[in-house]
Order: C-alpha cells, then structure tokens, then sequence
C-alpha cells in the first residue's frame, strides 16, 4: 500500500474483473479522497458499473485491492457489511424493498444494521426524505411512486446511513426526462454538502459542472482521469476526445431536434 | 320416506350418516387435524428446505462450512426428489412399517402426519424456492448495499415478497391434503376415508357412504375456498396512502 492510499477514503489499486474469458476492467488504478465529487463517462459496455459493483463488493475482483481508509476491505462477509454499511450505493433501477412504505425503507437498516432506536432512525429518515423533497409521502409504497421520486427516496434511503461515500449507478439513466432535473438537483446539493461521490453518468453538463474530477473510461481502461474543465475542454487522448465528440453531436443534434420542433 | 327402514339410496344416505354420524364427526376431525398440522409442519419445512436451496456457499468460508453446507443441500435436493415421486400411499405404507419393524413405536394417526409432513415439505420446498427467485436481484442488492447481512435480507426483504406470492399456492397445497388423507386409511388412520369404509362394509353399502363423505369432502373445500379467496382479495387490496401533510411545507 503506497503511502497516498493512507489519506484517501477509498483507493483502488491494480483491479481487474473477468467474466469467464471477458475482462471487463483492466488494471484500474485510482484514489478518492474525501469531499471529491467523482463522474466516470464512458461509452456503455465500458464497465463502469462493474467498476461501481466491485467498489461496493456486489462484484468480486479478479485481481487487485480496495482499500477503504487506508485499511484492505477484506473477503469476509462480516467485514464486507459493515464496510458496505459505510459506502452506500444507489442503483439505475432504484431497488427500493416493495413491501415497505417509503418511511420504512428508510429505517430498515438503520434499526437493523447500526442497531440505533425506532427514534433516531425516524428522525434520520425524515430529515433526509425533507432533503429530497419526499418527506411528504411517508406511508406510500414504491408501487404508487413514479422513477423520480423512487429515485429520491433511494438517495434518502442511502443517507440515512450516514455514508462516508455514496457511489452513482446511472441514477437518471432509467427516468422520464422530465424527473431526471428533480434528482440531479439533489445530487448536486449533496455534493456542495461535502459528501465524498463516485457518480457514473450519461449526464455530461451535470459531471462537467458538479464534478471534482472526471475519469473517462473504455473498454476496461481509465483513459483520462483530469478535473472536468481539462477533460471536457482539452482532452488528451484521442479515444476521449472521439467518444466527447460524439457526445458534443448528440447534443447539438437533440437541440436542434428541440429547436426544430 | 321412512328413514329407520331405509330402501332406497337416498334413504340409505340419510340412515347411514345418522346411525354413524359420531363416527364420521370424528372421522372428519382426524382428516381436519390431521391435515392442518400436517400441513402447518410441512410448510415450515418447505420454507426451511427452499431457504436453505437459496443459500450461495461462499468461497471465503471454512472449508468445514463449505462441507456441511454442500452436504446439507445435496440431502435437501435428494429428499424433495424422493418425495416428489413417489406416492403419498406408498410414502405412508414404508413410513409406518418401517417405524414398526425399527421397534419404534408410533400411532396411526402421528405417522400419517408425519407423512403429510414430508410430502409437503418437499413440494412447498419447490414452490417457495420459485417464490424467493421471482423477488428482483435488485432489491436484495438494494440490501446488501446499505449492509444488510444476506440472512436479513432474506427475512426482512425477499421471505415477505415471497410469502405473498406462495400463498395461494399455500392454500391449494391445504386443500389437496384435506382430500389426501384419505389415503392414510391404508395405514390404519380412521379418517373420514376409513370411517366410510367401514360404516359401507356393515350394510354392503359402499356407494351410499362414499358419497356421504363426498359431501362432506366438497362442502368443507368449497367453503375453505371461499374463505381463502375472499382473504386474499383483501390482502391483495393497497390502500391508497395518505400524503403526511405535516411534512408539506417547503416541498413541491
Ligand atoms: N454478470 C456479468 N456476467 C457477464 N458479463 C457481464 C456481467 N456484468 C457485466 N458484464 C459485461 O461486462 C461489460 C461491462 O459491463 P458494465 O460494467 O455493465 O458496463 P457499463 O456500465 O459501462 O455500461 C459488458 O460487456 C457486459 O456485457
Ligand atoms: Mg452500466
């Protein structure tokens, strides 16, 4: 363990994942240190959520390590939870439970893993449901919410925890557009409160404004890691660049289409 | 109609289910005991044994874990299959010989619970399994996310979900061992099955007492049904929620 490894959060050293034959990432090397705000953009297929799943142990590494606060985040199940319970995650498809109202969902861990009181766990779970502007529906049933506000009440869910990091799996990626605003908002208020995020995103205005740091990723590989202004406006590589250009296309294009009418 | 001199089949039942009506009253409590706990064990069982099917064994575990484990569902996996294919009838016939030839010593009526146990167990292990698997992946990643430990996921998360979906498959499974007690007649369970046999042997009357425990068979079912089918409606009913006005103020 290098001695930058010891003052960063998480830190992630020499990690590769294979399915079978197919490497999805290869010899990732990176650090986040607290407070930074970290987008990863990357063509899909380019295992970005690999990436995210294996920070968050849903994915076992091939090869490689992760360590959270200087310290191996180790194989066992235990180990695993506890640091799981301390690095929340907050998915495309939401995964909020079905069974439990809005309010529940929020207390569950918090009652159940950090063994805290009905009472405090309640009163975390109002706060951060006010945060996201869900407090208001408590009792309902993730059933009876749309993708903006399931969305909304996963953030809060993940809050509730008092997470030291919070990892993004394309959280808009799965939204009518109209509610991909509402979660951005509160993604982007989280991040001036200083909590540490690893966000993967199609969202390019949203990671070039709200990120510390930007990584692009391709087939496996950090290509470019640089803070946005540099990535967006100056790549180096080339395979950055193309895949920006594409973007930057889309973009004009989809204006156009809305200008056009 | 003369019911005490009885002459025709309709005279016939009605002597028959007066002149033994303490004996298929007792019958049908055997059948109703039988079957409930039978069934009551047998699903705790079933979920016990689909539970256990879910289990993933993990890599990082003690080699002594990982062996009792496999081990645990190699016997899981061998008993539903045994139990599933074979009959009821011959299961009830080797379990209780082969509880009187070990010398142990056990009634009619434990054995035949016994077997409604086993034969349960095993096809509810199935049932549940497929229940556990239609709860998305995603929730339970939406668990282990926020360090949920996978045995409380299990219970607190997929079980819930789960259970929902198995209860009708529950309620069959109830209904058809009311009705297959019957065949624990041929271990000496008196049983609403045997009651008839016998109250039909002492007249030679077997048609008009089978169909007085026809009866009584369809009426319990039926209404069972019905019960169960209204329950259900009202389980299956979400109640609109109610927005916590208190929690308004600064919101959209
Ligand atoms: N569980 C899995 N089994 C096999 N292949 C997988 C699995 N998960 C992802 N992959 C493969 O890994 C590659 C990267 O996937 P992913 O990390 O989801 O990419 P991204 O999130 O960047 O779109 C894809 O080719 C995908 O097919
Ligand atoms: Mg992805």
């Amino acid at each position: 363990m290098s001695e930058k490894t010891a003052a960063k959060v998480i830190s992630i050293e020499n990690l590769s994942k294979s399915f079978g034959d197919h490497q999805v990432l290869r010899k990732i090397d990176f650090a986040v240190a607290k407070g930074e705000v970290i987008c990863i953009v990357g063509s899909s297929g380019s295992g970005k959520s690999t990436l995210l799943r294996c920070i968050n142990k849903l994915e076992q590494q091939t090869d490689g390590k992760i360590y959270f606060n200087g310290k191996e985040v180790e194989e066992k199940q235990r180990e695993i939870n506890e640091y799981r319970s301390r690095v929340g995650m907050v998915f495309q498809s939401f995964n909020l439970f079905e069974n439990m109202t809005v309010l529940k969902n929020c207390m569950l861990a918090v009652t159940t893993v950090l063994h805290e009181s009905k009472k405090e766990a309640f009163e975390r779970a109002i706060k951060n449901l006010k945060s996201v502007g869900m407090a208001p529906y408590i009792n309902a049933y993730p059933s009876q919410l749309s993708g903006g506000q399931k969305q909304r009440v996963a953030i809060a869910r993940a809050l509730c925890m008092n997470p030291e990091v919070l990892l993004f799996d394309e959280p808009t990626s799965a939204l009518d557009p109209e509610m991909v605003g509402d979660v951005l908002n509160v993604m982007k208020e989280l991040a001036h409160t200083g909590l540490t995020m690893i966000i993967v995103t199609h969202e390019m205005a949203f990671a070039r404004d709200v990120s510390t740091r930007t990584i692009f990723m391709d087939r496996g590989y950090i290509v470019e890691d640089a803070p946005p202004h540099e990535l967006f406006y100056s790549p180096k590589n080339p395979r950055t660049r193309e895949f920006l250009s594409r973007f930057l296309k889309d973009q004009t294009e989809k204006t156009e289409a809305v200008a056009n009418g | 109609m003369n019911f005490t001199d009885p002459s025709n089949i309709l005279e016939w039942i009605v002597y028959l289910a007066n002149e033994y009506k303490f004996m298929f009253l007792e019958g049908l409590w055997t059948t109703l005991y039988i079957a409930v706990i039978g069934t009551f064990f047998g699903f705790i069982l079933g979920y016990l044994v689909g539970m256990v099917q879910d289990i993933k064994i993990n890599k990082q575990d003690n080699i002594v874990k990982r062996i009792v484990m496999r081990v645990v569902k190699i016997v899981c996996v061998v008993y539903v299959e045994i139990f599933r294919g074979t009959p009821m009838i011959v299961q009830g016939m080797i379990v209780y010989y082969g509880m009187l030839q070990a010398d142990i010593k056990i009634s009619p009526a434990l054995a035949g619970i016994l077997v409604v146990v086993l034969n349960t167990g095993a096809y509810m292990a199935e049932t549940v399994r497929g229940g556990i698997n239609s709860v998305d992946k995603g929730q339970k990643e939406g668990a282990w996310s926020l360090g949920m430990s996978p045995m409380l996921t299990m219970f607190r998360v997929v079980l819930p979900q789960a259970f929902k979906n198995v209860v009708p498959e529950m309620v069959n499974t109830f209904l058809t061992n009311l009705k297959m007690t019957s065949v624990l007649n041929v271990i000496g369970v008196s049983e609403l099955f045997l009651v008839a046999k016998t109250a039909g042997g002492t007249y030679y009357k077997y048609f008009e007492a089978y169909l007085v425990i026809a009866v009584i068979y369809f009426v319990i079912c039926f209404v069972l049904n019905r019960l169960f089918l209204l329950l259900e409606k009202k389980l299956a009913k979400k109640k609109a929620y109610t927005l916590a006005v208190e929690y308004m103020e600064g919101t959209a």
